[in-house]
């Protein structure tokens, strides 16, 4: 298992720095630089004054260097669009809507997913389950800025029950927070339904009802202890992607989340911000399937305990 | 002066590495599939090999072939060392030696027309026109019993026998000398059994083939073969003429193979003897230098020592 | 000599196509996509006029009525046929895409299953780190690099497609490699490049139809996502996801200019999705879940 863990981590890193590599390149092989662009072109002696202070004016390779350095050490630079406070504050700062309306969105969709794709299960090939699985791939397929844009013509449209954009008071956050908890509620819909009837049709729950267990029993205890290792490992990689904030669903909504400054960041060529919001990004997801992987191999007895050869 | 044998196998030796456990307490383990193994199949003969599962008769067959690489030893077909050969002088070798396998059904590519599997073997090789490729094959569909019009169907449409019977054909259709056939009737129904090795045996005849038969059914070994040698952990402890080895078997797991085999008299059947892989391991036979028809140098471990003439059985020299 | 034989057997096609029909949801899905790719196809038949024509400028940003069937946009053009020009950008590049993510996952994973080893390990490195980069983030910084364009929108699409499709035949092919009729290909002395072109890649003719289908939708979201943050398609060239952005900032009193467009990507991503699965099940249904 520590091989396994240190193999894995190893492997990750590798990945990691060359993502780094590969970013750091695309970024600056952007045309025009932070300053170029803007209503009031600098003239080039101050541009060029600006430029050297940033260290831009560096070949690429030093300027990565410098840059990874500084990111060891945690210091990701300041911010082109508000040199006033270091990247790192600005993510810290700009992170809270993401994490509220993410995080709330993935809370609130995951039990309710769950409890969809229970009923879709037990109730199977009558019209809950129909309805359930439909709801279920409907919120895979449709984009989430479609389910957005569906969730305000509606809601704030037409019915005119809540808002359509902004985020400063809890009721604004109705909507996103709907938005973001389709994709967990659609993805646990499915798993739970389609992992519950693998282990409902096994010989060994047939075995549990001969002996006269009730059925509450029999789902509780044991059917649902068995389908959980699956939809425990896809947790932490979903929360990831949904508490970082949607690009889409901040730019409907205009929520100002990391996406939208991710935005941002790309029209405005602002470079430590980018990177570090990707860099985070990356290293988060590599995070989230490092564990993911170790969890699922811990949890699943067969490989934790090993099984007999032949 | 005979001629050389049409396939012969010295010292091979394969070892497989095993994993057991999990994580960081695996161990890795080299399983010996195949140990010390020496086999002569001579010119238009069938060599039957036989042994239970796991005794290393089918590595032994895919040493032969050269599908698996040996740890040591080596291959000699025709008199020509094989062994190390690369793989564009080992392709002329190839034509000489062909494989029928127990599983018929993945055996024949499901994507290709019997006709189109039967000539595979010529085109691989590049030997004649499309056109006459496929002719040679539809004319060898009918040498195993197939009508020429089954060429345009599909393997899916075949039963089990027919699915063996134009493997078979897609094995023979170059001419080769010898013949590996690992367990093809094992997956059969009893009657398509003896369909199958009737076929087998007129082919040899008419073709003069040398045949390894590898299989663990005895009965059929006995109507087919005419040498039998006998597999147990990767080493041969016997081999013998066919009527030798069921009449005369010196060592104890040959006779205990032989007992498995169900008898219809239940008077005989209280004759029958079972020890267990520990016991028949301990049993290895140990002889004196005079019952040895053929002297060799004692050894403290155990080799294969001809006791009657073309008989050899793994023992002890004293 | 046997008999000629009398009757034929079914195929394995004919039992994947009972499956198929069987599923209603993608018979439908179907249907739809055909309907939607003829209209695609015949589309100067059936709308008025270009789709950048500024033509109906004086009925700007009219509703939805007999003449106008989804109304008119804000610049004077009839809605209709930007939606209906919009379904060819959108399956074009959905097309497109996904033939360029077969083009490199096919070798790709052919190789890998094939060869194991070290050959497997690097490919496999180099699709980890295509999976833990956000695909739309990575993306959208692509799609600036390149400031847009059609090829370089469906190369971009293809980069985050070939992913699947890779895996679902270095999948198969791992299972073929063992089974006997490769085996005796070897032992006729089949080179390696013939094994795979001639066996191996034939037998994985399911998993690289179901990856293709598959891959379709992925494409088309992505560049949808794209011309919505306005890095995708540039304008005038009809694109959903652009309109959907443009809807946006009208959609409190002209409704027609957000439903229509929003409504058809979810209908068309839906109806390819559905049946991709369809087809998945059908073909083979061991491979649900992947």
């Amino acid at each position: 298992m520590t091989g396994f863990i240190l193999r894995r981590l190893a492997s990750i890193t590798v990945t990691f720095f060359i993502v780094s590599v590969i970013i750091f390149v695309m970024m600056h092989s952007i045309e025009g630089g932070p300053f170029d662009a803007g209503d009031m072109p600098m003239p080039p002696a101050v541009r060029d004054r600006i430029m050297a202070q940033y260290g831009l004016d560096q070949p690429m390779y030093v300027q990565y260097f410098k840059y990874m350095w500084g990111v060891l050490q945690l210091d990701f630079g300041v911010p082109f669009q508000s040199p006033g406070e270091t990247v790192l504050e600005l993510i810290g700062r700009a992170w809270v809507p993401s994490l509220v309306l993410g995080g709330l969105g993935v809370l609130i969709g995951t039990p309710l997913g769950i409890l969809l794709g229970m009923a879709a299960a037990l109730r199977r090939n009558t019209w809950v389950d129909y309805l359930a699985s439909a709801v279920a791939t409907l919120g895979l397929t449709i984009p989430v800025f479609v389910t957005s844009m569906i969730l305000i013509l509606v809601f704030a449209v037409w019915l005119d029950w809540s808002y359509a954009s902004g985020w400063s008071e809890p009721q604004k956050w109705v909507l996103p927070i709907v938005a973001y908890a389709t994709i967990p509620m659609a993805t646990y819909a499915r798993y739970t339904r389609s992992a519950m009837l693998d282990t409902l049709n096994k010989p060994f729950v047939t075995v549990l009802r001969a002996k006269g267990l009730s059925e509450r029993k029999i789902i509780f205890q044991h059917v649902l202890r068995n389908s959980a290792i699956p939809m425990v490992t896809v947790f932490l990689p979903m929360f990831i992607g949904t508490a970082t904030g949607s690009i889409f669903v901040e730019a409907m909504f205009r929520v100002p989340g990391l996406g939208a400054y991710f935005v941002s960041s790309i029209r405005t060529r602002d470079y430590p911000l980018e990177m570090a919001l990707m860099l985070m990004l990356t290293v988060m997801f590599c995070l989230a399937y490092l564990i993911s992987d170790i969890l699922y191999a811990w949890l699943n007895p067969r490989i934790r305990f090993g099984g007999r050869r032949k | 002066m005979t001629a050389a044998p049409a396939l012969e196998l010295r010292s091979l030796n394969k070892s497989f590495m095993l994993r057991s456990g999990t994580g960081w307490r695996a161990r890795h383990v080299a399983h010996p599939a195949v140990r010390n193994v020496n086999l002569i199949l001579p010119r238009n003969q069938i060599l039957g090999l036989v042994g239970e599962s796991g005794s290393g008769k089918t590595t032994t067959g895919m040493l032969a072939l050269r599908l698996t690489e040996p740890d040591s030893g080596q291959v000699i077909v025709d008199g020509t060392d094989i062994t190390r050969l690369d793989h564009a002088a080992l392709k002329p070798f190839r034509r000489k030696m062909q494989v029928v396998f127990q599983d018929s059904y993945s055996a024949l590519d499901p994507m290709f027309t019997l006709a189109q599997i039967v000539a595979e073997p010529l085109h691989i090789h590049q030997i004649g026109t499309a056109r006459e490729q496929t002719e040679q094959a539809l004319h060898w569909l009918g040498r195993v019993g197939l009508h020429r019009s089954y060429g345009g169907r599909y393997p899916h449409e075949l039963s089990g026998g027919q699915r063996q019977r134009v493997a078979i054909a897609r094995a023979l259709i170059l001419r080769p000398d010898v013949l590996v056939a690992d367990e093809p009737t094992s997956a059969l129904d009893v009657s398509v059994k003896a369909q199958i090795i009737n076929l087998l045996q007129d082919l040899q005849a008419e073709m003069g083939l040398s045949i390894l038969f590898i299989s663990h059914d005895l009965s059929v070994v006995r109507s087919l073969t005419d040498t039998v040698a006998v597999m147990f952990n990767g080493r041969i402890v016997e081999q013998a003429p066919t009527e030798a080895i069921f009449t005369d078997p010196r060592h104890p797991y040959t006779r205990s193979l032989l007992d498995a085999i169900p008898v219809l008299n239940p008077r005989d059947r209280r004759l029958r003897q079972f020890a267990s892989r520990e016991e028949l391991e301990a049993a290895t036979p140990r002889l004196r230098h005079a019952d040895l028809h053929v002297p060799v140098t004692p050894s403290a471990m155990a080799q294969l020592v001809t006791v009657a003439p073309d008989h050899l059985v793994e023992a002890l020299v004293a | 000599m046997t008999t000629a034989p009398v009757y034929r057997q079914r195929s394995p096609l004919w039992f994947a196509w009972r499956r198929f029909t069987a599923n209603k949801a993608a018979v439908v899905a179907g249907a739809v996509l055909a309907i939607i790719m003829i209209m695609a196809i015949i589309a100067p038949l059936i709308t008025k006029a270009p789709p950048n024509a500024q033509t109906f400028l004086a009925d700007n940003l009219a509703p939805p009525s007999a003449t106008y069937w989804f109304g008119v946009d804000d610049l004077g053009r009839d809605f209709f046929t930007r939606i209906v020009y919009g379904a060819r950008v959108s399956l074009t590049i959905g097309f497109a895409a996904a033939i360029f993510s077969v083009l490199i996952g096919l070798p790709l994973g052919a190789l890998a299953g094939y060869y194991e080893g070290r050959t497997d390990w690097m490919i496999m490195r180099v699709i980890e780190i295509f999976s833990v980069v956000p695909p739309l983030l990575a993306a959208m910084l692509l799609g600036a690099l390149t400031q847009g364009g059609f090829l370089t929108i469906v190369l971009i699409a293809a980069l985050f497609g070939w992913v699947q499709v890779c895996l679902l035949v270095r999948a198969q092919v791992k299972a073929f490699k063992e089974k006997e009729f490769v085996r005796a290909a070897q032992a006729l002395g089949a080179s390696p490049g013939y094994v795979i072109r001639r066996h191996l890649i034939p037998n994985s003719i399911s998993p690289i139809i179901v990856g293709f289908v598959l891959a379709i939708p992925l494409a088309m979201m992505l560049e949808a996502s794209l011309s919505f943050l306005g890095i995708g398609v540039p304008p005038p060239t009809p694109s959903w996801g652009q309109m959907i952005n443009t809807g946006m900032s009208f959609m409190y009193f002209y409704w027609h200019m957000a439903v229509f467009p929003t409504a058809a990507l979810a209908i068309t991503v839906l109806a390819t999705t559905l049946f991709g699965d369809g087809l998945r099940d059908a073909l083979d249904p061991t491979l649900k879940g992947r």
